[in-house]
């Protein structure tokens, strides 16, 4: 390649070539690396989940299935647990045995249930995707924009309202959000329903099944998402005034690019690396929000029925659904680090 | 064409610009140089319809007036009819867009239905235009070097050929090589268009412009043509510039300029900070008024002649020891007169301050003809000489030498002048302790004795100051820091200097201007720069030739110019 003057674009060669191969080897090493991180992180989990009921004191059983353990205890009973857990062998061979049967989707028996507790967790577990998500995309999305308006007018008054507004929905904690959206909204205006995911027996089906269950699904995700609109919000309002001073911004100003071009395109893009981040890092607490939301609503989620067996001392049930929702986040942390390959060039550069 | 009227930016109630005009033609190439903070960037953002002060005035493009229109109908200008470059090619791309993708969008934007074809068409045209190879269109721009981001950004704000087009340092941050053809990229890119180049590099501004203004706090000092201008300087702030910018056409050590640059100074902006400041410099703006081919705001109509010679000379019996000098002096200047012994150099010297009588010809110190050497003579002329030890009277101590100007011109009381003579003192990097003021000549070194004879002969704060040999009996080490102490003087000053040595080599170090002289007469004068690097004269190219230089074959400075044969040139004897 040559420059306007007829001279190379390209300095002298100078080191080794890198031969294709090599190249590539070493690309795919890299990703190995990345997940690396995440595998550790899995093992870590599994291993803690085995080792902190087996570290508590006294009666194994009692340990792991609670006060109940001893009363309702079999001597058959007794015999199958102590083969299933290979209570009467080594650590090392428990652990064993414990990974054969997590591999096996075995994550335990809920006596309360009487089912497996995987069964139990995946009854529960779409209603809580449906919320939760839900509830995240739409916080996400709505704080972006806000954030996005809100810090381009900074100052402004449109601005001072938002800011002023979301800073006081951030007060609440959200079970009493959804406390108070349920006494107004469900109990003296009587629009939505008081509790469940959806009318127990109505027969109903597609598009009315559909339009119900957004109906019940409508008050808790309003508590949610009021609630945590604000973090995602606030940083790309943040995010947004910082961008907006930067000299790209500028350039694209002087090339005479419109408003709406500026601000979503040139900016707005530019600001979405540290929202991407911080939403990763709200699906712990959107968890917790989910719990007492669930509660308030009797929603039939994974919160609700984490709660249930903390009242049942339902412990392999616990124990499934804490699993559960560590591996959630690790998958949510590993979305978002695939998702900042996808939005920041430089990220995928500077690995 | 763009005609700028008055314009005006102020921004949190502070002026930073204050009222600039400037017509500018296609073609028209105009470097606005000046200090951080003068308003250079604010200009260009205020043209451009992005500043965030309040703008007044008025911006004539073709007779339409860009500071009345909405902000729809600026946009349609932006990046079409005007563009501009920022400075900082670091960031001035967007991190998450593709080279080619931000380009493209330069275009887009300013067409009503796209037609891709015609777009990329014209992006690979653009890529070409500045030598930027296309297959970098596809990276992003932390994959580009410095020099390809700022190709990249001149394609963008040539994509629609504008009429007008606004460089922001577009040379900073780059390294020598890069900037040099980014240089010659931009020098052809400008033709037939209006381009202004905003930048504190002097010498980028010299090479990419016809035309250069200089702003200061918001207003144009100078303006006037490129050359001309960087040649010979008349506002004092230009030639302060100049002085601190680092080039390889002056030889003079670099001097800054004293004090800061502050906003919203009633009267002359510079004045503050200006060596030759009269009373009506702090009360009233000066006009930008044409002088001699160029414009100028000074109230004194820019840097004065402190000292004009015409046609001097002096006798000795019927022998001409000076033979028809002319020679001025400007203000905060030094003239280094260069040549043999013999050559008339002191005669002159003398000739200027008294000691020899003029025979013909007309002296003048600051406008005023040259009849009486009285007091006031002397407050505003001081002369240093070769040998200080014999210059200061063995008699006196170091505050005696130093305090008896004063007592001649009467200043102060006794304690007064002991404290003057002690600022001086500082000044010149002496000690002031009493052992020390109490010494007498011969108790104190060849360079200390300079230091006191130089402090001697400022204390009265003369405007012009006559050295003859002032380093030529000292050490080279105690040579380089008097030299030094008398840049730096001048620099706070404002001192003219007239500095008389056979050395030419010491001449290019101190001097702005250098004149040869050889037989009571200026065979050769011009800037230290040109007389030492293309020298006209034979008898300034022997001088060169024989100037001490570091190579052992003794040509260090094998310049373009041969010894000439022929006549021998000989100094007069008298």
């Amino acid at each position: 390649m040559e420059d306007q003057y007829g001279r190379p674009l390209e300095g002298p060669k100078v080191g080794w070539d890198i031969p294709k191969a090599t190249v590539r080897a070493w690309a795919l090493l890299r990703r190995a690396a990345f997940f690396t991180n995440y595998v550790v992180a899995f093992l870590l989990i599994l291993t803690l989940n085995f080792v902190l009921p087996r570290l508590m004191p006294g009666d194994p059983f009692q340990a792991i299935y609670g006060q109940e353990a001893l009363l309702a205890m079999t001597p058959q009973l007794k015999a199958q647990l102590i083969e299933r857990l290979s209570l009467d062998q080594s650590m090392g061979q428990q652990f064993v045995a414990y990974i054969l049967a997590l591999v096996q989707g075995d994550l335990g028996y809920s006596y309360y249930y009487n089912q497996q507790v995987l069964t139990v967790i995946l009854d529960f577990l779409p209603w809580t995707l449906l919320l939760m998500g839900t509830a995240l995309v739409l916080s996400t999305l709505a704080g972006l924009v806000l954030g996005i308006e809100s810090g381009y007018r900074r100052g402004r008054s449109l601005d001072k309202a938002l800011l002023a507004s979301l800073m006081f929905l951030n007060g609440f904690p959200d079970f009493f959000m959804g406390i108070v959206l349920l006494l107004f909204f469900g109990v003296v205006f009587g629009v939505v329903p008081l509790s469940g995911a959806l009318t127990p027996y109505s027969g109903l089906e597609g598009l009315a099944l559909v339009r119900d269950i957004l109906h019940h699904l409508l008050a808790p995700l309003a508590a949610l998402v009021l609630v945590r609109v604000t973090s995602p919000y606030l940083l790309t309002r943040n995010t947004m005034i910082t961008t907006l001073r930067e000299n790209f911004v500028m350039t694209a100003r002087s090339k005479g690019c419109t408003e709406g071009q500026i601000k979503y395109r040139h900016a707005g893009r530019n600001s979405l690396l540290p929202v991407v981040t911080s939403t990763g890092l709200m699906v712990p607490q959107m968890i917790t929000g989910a719990l007492f939301v669930e509660i308030v609503f009797t929603y039939p989620g994974v919160g609700w029925l984490l709660y249930n067996s903390l009242l049942t001392r339902d412990y392999p049930l616990i124990q499934g659904i804490l699993l559960m929702v560590t591996l959630a986040v690790l998958l949510a942390n590993l979305l978002v680090d695939l998702l900042y390959l996808k939005i920041d060039p430089r990220v995928s550069d500077a690995r | 064409m763009l005609n700028i009227q008055d314009l005006k930016v102020s921004y949190d109630g502070a002026l930073i610009l204050a009222g600039v005009d400037l017509d500018l033609l296609r073609g028209d190439s105009l470097a606005i140089i000046g200090e951080s903070g003068a308003g250079k960037t604010t200009l260009g953002l205020a043209l451009m319809g992005l500043g965030e002060g309040r703008v007044s005035g008025r911006v004539l493009l073709d007779g339409k007036d860009l500071t009345t229109l909405d902000e729809v109908a600026r946009r349609r200008i932006r990046g079409k009819e005007m563009a501009m470059v920022f400075q900082n090619v670091e960031d001035a791309l967007n991190p998450i867009m593709t080279v080619s993708d931000q380009i493209k969008e330069a275009i887009d934007v300013h067409r009503e239905r796209g037609d891709p074809g015609y777009v990329g068409d014209r992006v690979r045209r653009l890529f070409r235009a500045v030598g930027l190879d296309e297959a970098k269109g596809r990276s992003f721009p932390h994959q580009l070097s410095g020099g390809e981001k700022q190709r990249a950004l001149i394609a963008m704000a040539l994509a629609n050929d504008p009429q007008v087009l606004i460089l922001d340092e577009p040379t900073a941050s780059l390294d020598a090589v890069t900037k040099a053809e980014i240089t010659r990229l931009l020098r052809e890119r400008m033709e037939n268009k209006i381009a202004l180049v905003i930048t504190h590099d002097i010498s980028t501004a010299a090479r990419l412009t016809d035309k250069m203004a200089v702003l200061y706090a918001g207003r144009i000092v100078e303006l006037g043509d490129t050359q001309d201008l960087l040649g010979s300087p008349r506002h004092p702030y230009t030639r302060g510039l100049i002085r601190s910018s680092p080039n390889m056409t002056t030889p003079k050590d670099l001097q800054g300029i004293p004090g800061r640059m502050i906003h919203g100074v009633s009267g002359c902006p510079f004045s503050d900070r200006c060596t030759q400041r009269i009373e009506i410099c702090s009360e009233a703006v000066p006009p930008l008024v044409e002088a001699g081919g160029r414009l100028i705001a000074c109230h004194r109509g820019g840097i004065v002649p402190l000292l004009e010679l015409s046609r001097v000379v002096t006798r000795f019996g019927g022998l001409a020891a000076v033979d028809g000098v002319d020679l001025t002096l400007y203000e905060g200047e030094t003239i280094a007169l260069v040549g043999e012994s013999g050559s008339g150099k002191t005669t002159l010297a003398k000739t200027v301050i008294g000691l020899f009588d003029l025979a013909e010809g007309e002296m003048r110190l600051e406008g005023e003809p040259l009849v009486r050497r009285d007091r006031d003579f002397y407050r505003k002329v001081q002369m240093i000489y070769q040998n200080p030890k014999e210059s200061i009277s063995h008699r006196m101590t170091v505050l005696d030498a130093v305090t008896e100007p004063l007592l001649i011109q009467k200043v102060g009381g006794a304690a007064e002048r002991i404290e003057i003579a002690k600022r001086v003192l500082e000044e010149v990097e002496l000690s002031t302790d009493e052992a020390f003021l109490k010494r007498y000549p011969h108790q104190i070194s060849g360079g200390e004795a300079q230091r006191v004879a130089i402090a001697r002969a400022l204390v009265l704060n003369p405007k012009l100051l006559i050295a003859d040999e002032p380093t030529s009996a000292l050490d080279p080490s105690v040579q380089a820091k008097i030299l030094k102490l008398l840049l730096d003087i001048q620099e706070k000053r404002g001192l003219a200097i007239l500095f008389i040595t056979h050395d030419i080599a010491l001449a290019r170090k101190v001097s702005d201007r250098l004149a040869v002289m050889l037989k009571g007469k200026i065979v050769e004068e011009g800037s230290a720069g040109g007389v030492t690097t293309a020298p006209i004269h034979p008898y300034t190219m022997r001088l060169l030739e024989v100037a001490p230089d570091l190579d052992p074959k003794g040509r260090g400075m094998s310049g373009p110019w041969a010894v000439p044969e022929g006549p021998t040139i000989r100094a007069r004897e008298f």
